[in-house]
């Protein structure tokens, strides 16, 4: 018995010395990409433009102190231009750390759906990294070194998320809920827009997607609206004019409901909306008046803006908010539900009914 | 030693993600699954509690034993090496798989072979142990492991990426019929109990399973998340996208502020442990059933020492699993995991029935 145990433990260690080299290289002989940049170009023998943001390691983690390599190509396809690109750089590229891919307007201007499959198919690519479109041009976006930044892309992941800036411009979209909306159908992709402003980013503006390319890009506060009624995004602000002065208030609680009804073969699609706020810019005295004639301004302001941005999506013939869904999940079962809503969905009315009420008017009266 | 019963239970309705039960459902998302949890549901958890209830009729007794005592060696002979080969495909394919998850999302330049024969190896030690080592062993890995797991499956369920739309959409196809492979896929969370045909002879003399209320609420509870959670994801139209659902959907969360931002590789490694400890003990079983195919064999639930045919016949299941590996590819794995979890099924209910049969001419006769 103990000699079977002994040629048992003598197998084993045996066997462990196949696994020596299995791979496995240390991480000074690795670049870490930290985003990867997807561009199409004009030229019909290599349509893509693949451009890497590659980390350089250094000791030092202290602002201004990160230093980067980009990388760029013009390639046939996406996979083969990483492949190709692997000989331009002496050590291996690694994608586990890439967190932001950047689209470049004019690829989702175009079609996208190849970028996306071949994300999806990359295992090392994590389902959890932003997407963006980048604009002018996702290389224009990749070659921005921003002043402030510890570590190499740590300033455009950290915009995204809640870690960094909570900006209520900026909707993060994740790789695997951007496929999500791709497939569904009620729900369409949307994508945040980061435009380069010199050495800096300006991500304000979101742009809605079809099952292939760019339909529509809202303003930023269209965007800011969106983001409230949408992810229900507390930390931003509503606007009034209120007897010719701009008032600005800041939210403390957002609620929202919806109901689509359908009435003669038109949908109606009622949404509530409750917000709490306290006043941030607003001309002084505001206290001893009374506050119904502003949170009245508030509402009706809200209300018809908020309608206006909805028939506009409306209109570009996306649904990124989900009204199709939501009438497939309230629906029975079938393919037919789905093409009803098909026809439905041009001829939606919104009936968005606001409620603000003010908490206070902050520290003065 | 209710918790014995519970153990079992809870690993395998866990394990049902590495064997492509979500896949096969969502296949079937807009025709029948909905329904078929359902049917999958009630008639799991009765079979459940019937044939553990069964068993503790036959105290400190094994299925071999029952079945050579009551039955002619011609036919107790076959049927438990069919029994045997049950445990051992289901535990086989589970390693496979997982060999393979490796291979794809933590070291992809390693041969998988390597990567599937050094977890054959623990799984030959585990597995050739005496039955009562292997149950404090699950009971070990289980302890140290589900707390995570259900962890990571709340985190899920609460995440903001959660869309319950398209949840309630996935449940109004419910008034679809039933169909036998969803059924078959969906029955699986619940074979759990079905381990107790080995496991029973460690069971105390006058034992009586006293938590059968756990059955259906553990298994109805792990068959609606392990369904509705991805939809929830990764939309009903879209599920069905991925290859290894659950390793997706365990990619698509973040722990900002957690040890590890990527929930894809906390998630790996717990089901790592989760495989390696239910391969082993479906290789346990397997090997005891075998064993119970020899005339002057004597069970025993404490073997010391380790006889050496125990590690005769586990490393011949490890040889199998090897071959497997080698001879199908993801697809054909898929497909024959579809067709087995059928022909699994109706054997478990054919067991069940017949052991229930049998505890009850004892009764009569007695």
């Amino acid at each position: 018995m103990i000699r079977f145990r002994r040629a048992a433990c003598a197998a084993v260690i045996l066997l462990s010395a196949f696994m020596q080299g299995c791979g496995f290289k240390d991480i000074d002989k690795r670049f870490f990409v930290v985003a990867a940049g997807i561009d199409h170009t004009n030229n019909p023998d290599k349509p893509y433009r693949v451009t890497l943001r590659l980390a350089i390691p250094s000791p030092k983690a202290e602002p201004g102190a990160s230093k980067s390599q980009l990388e760029s190509i013009e390639t046939a396809t996406i996979a083969e231009g990483i492949r190709l690109l692997k000989g331009h750089v002496d050590k291996e590229l690694d994608f586990g750390h890439c967190k932001v891919v950047v689209l470049g307007e004019s690829l989702v201007n175009s079609d996208y759906t190849e970028a996306l499959t071949w994300m999806l198919r990359r295992r090392d690519i994590q389902s959890i990294a932003n997407l963006a479109v980048g604009k002018p041009s996702a290389q224009e976006v990749m070659s921005v070194n921003p002043p402030s930044e510890r570590y190499p892309g740590n300033s455009l992941f950290l915009s995204f998320g809640t870690q960094g800036t909570d900006s209520p411009f900026t909707i993060q979209t994740y790789l695997s809920d951007f496929e999500r909306r791709y497939m569904e159908r009620g729900l369409d992709p949307f994508l945040p827009v980061i435009k380069r402003n010199q050495t800096t980013y300006m991500i304000s503006k979101v742009a809605f997607l079809d099952k292939q390319r760019t339909k529509l890009t809202l303003s930023n506060e269209e965007t800011q609206m969106y983001n409230q009624l949408s992810t229900k995004f507390q930390k931003s602000s509503i606007l009034a004019m209120y007897k010719g002065k701009p008032i600005v208030a800041v939210l403390s609680g957002i609620r929202r409901s919806y109901r689509i009804e359908v009435r003669d073969g038109k949908p109606i699609i009622r949404m509530k909306v409750r917000l709490r706020c306290i006043l941030e810019q607003a001309p002084r005295g505001l206290y001893n008046e009374g506050w119904g004639p502003i949170e009245k301004a508030f509402e009706d302001q809200y209300s018809a803006r908020a309608e206006a941005m909805f028939e506009k999506i409306k209109r570009a013939g996306v649904d990124p908010f989900g009204f199709g869904l939501r009438y497939r999940a309230t629906h029975t079962g079938s393919d037919a539900t789905w093409s009803r809503w098909v026809k439905l969905y041009p001829n939606a009315q919104f009936e968005v009914r606001t409620s603000v009420k003010i908490d206070g008017t902050g520290l003065i009266k | 030693m209710n918790r014995y019963v519970v153990y079992n239970f809870i690993m395998v309705s866990l394990l049902n993600l590495m064997l492509f039960v979500p896949s096969i459902l969502f296949q079937y998302r807009y025709n029948g699954a909905v329904s078929s949890l359902i049917t999958a549901s009630l008639i799991g958890s009765l079979s459940g509690i019937v044939y553990v209830h069964a068993m503790s009729k036959f105290p400190g007794k094994g299925v071999p034993e029952i079945l050579n005592e009551r039955c002619p060696r011609w036919v107790s002979v076959p049927v438990l090496l069919f029994l045997a080969l049950m445990w051992v495909s289901t535990s086989s394919i589970t390693i496979d798989v997982f060999a393979i998850l490796i291979n794809r999302f933590f070291n992809p330049d390693a041969n998988v072979f390597v990567i599937l024969a050094v977890m054959c190896v623990i799984c030959i030690y585990a597995a050739s142990r005496s039955t009562l080592s292997m149950l404090f062993n699950i009971e070990m890995m289980l302890l140290l492991n589900v707390p995570l797991i259900f962890l990571l499956l709340m985190k899920a369920v609460g995440s903001n990426q959660m869309n319950w739309d398209a949840i309630r959409t996935a449940s109004n196809y419910a008034q679809t019929m039933p169909k036998l492979a969803p059924v078959a896929a969906a029955a699986f969370i619940f074979t759990g109990y079905l381990n107790m045909s080995i496991y029973n002879r460690a069971m105390p003399p006058n034992y009586k399973f006293k938590r059968g209320l756990l059955l259906p609420v553990v298994g109805v509870g792990v068959l609606a998340i392990s369904y509705f959670v991805p939809i929830g994801l990764h939309g009903v139209d879209g599920v069905s996208t991925y290859l290894y659902v659950w390793s997706a959907t365990s990619d698509s969360l973040a722990m900002e502020y957690g040890f590890i931002e990527r929930v894809l590789f906390v998630f790996l490694i717990l089901y790592l442990n989760l495989t390696l400890v239910y391969t082993s003990s479906g290789w346990h079983q397997a090997m005891e059933m075998v064993k119970g195919c020899f005339p002057k064999y004597k069970p025993s639930i404490d073997e010391h020492p380790i006889p050496r045919r125990n590690y005769v016949i586990v490393s011949a299941f490890a040889i199998i699993t090897i071959l497997a590996l080698y001879l199908l590819n993801e697809k054909h794995l898929i497909q024959l995991t579809s067709i087995w979890l059928i022909v699994r099924m109706f054997a478990e209910y054919g067991l069940v029935v017949w052991i229930v049969l049998l505890s009850r001419l004892r009764r009569e006769s007695a």
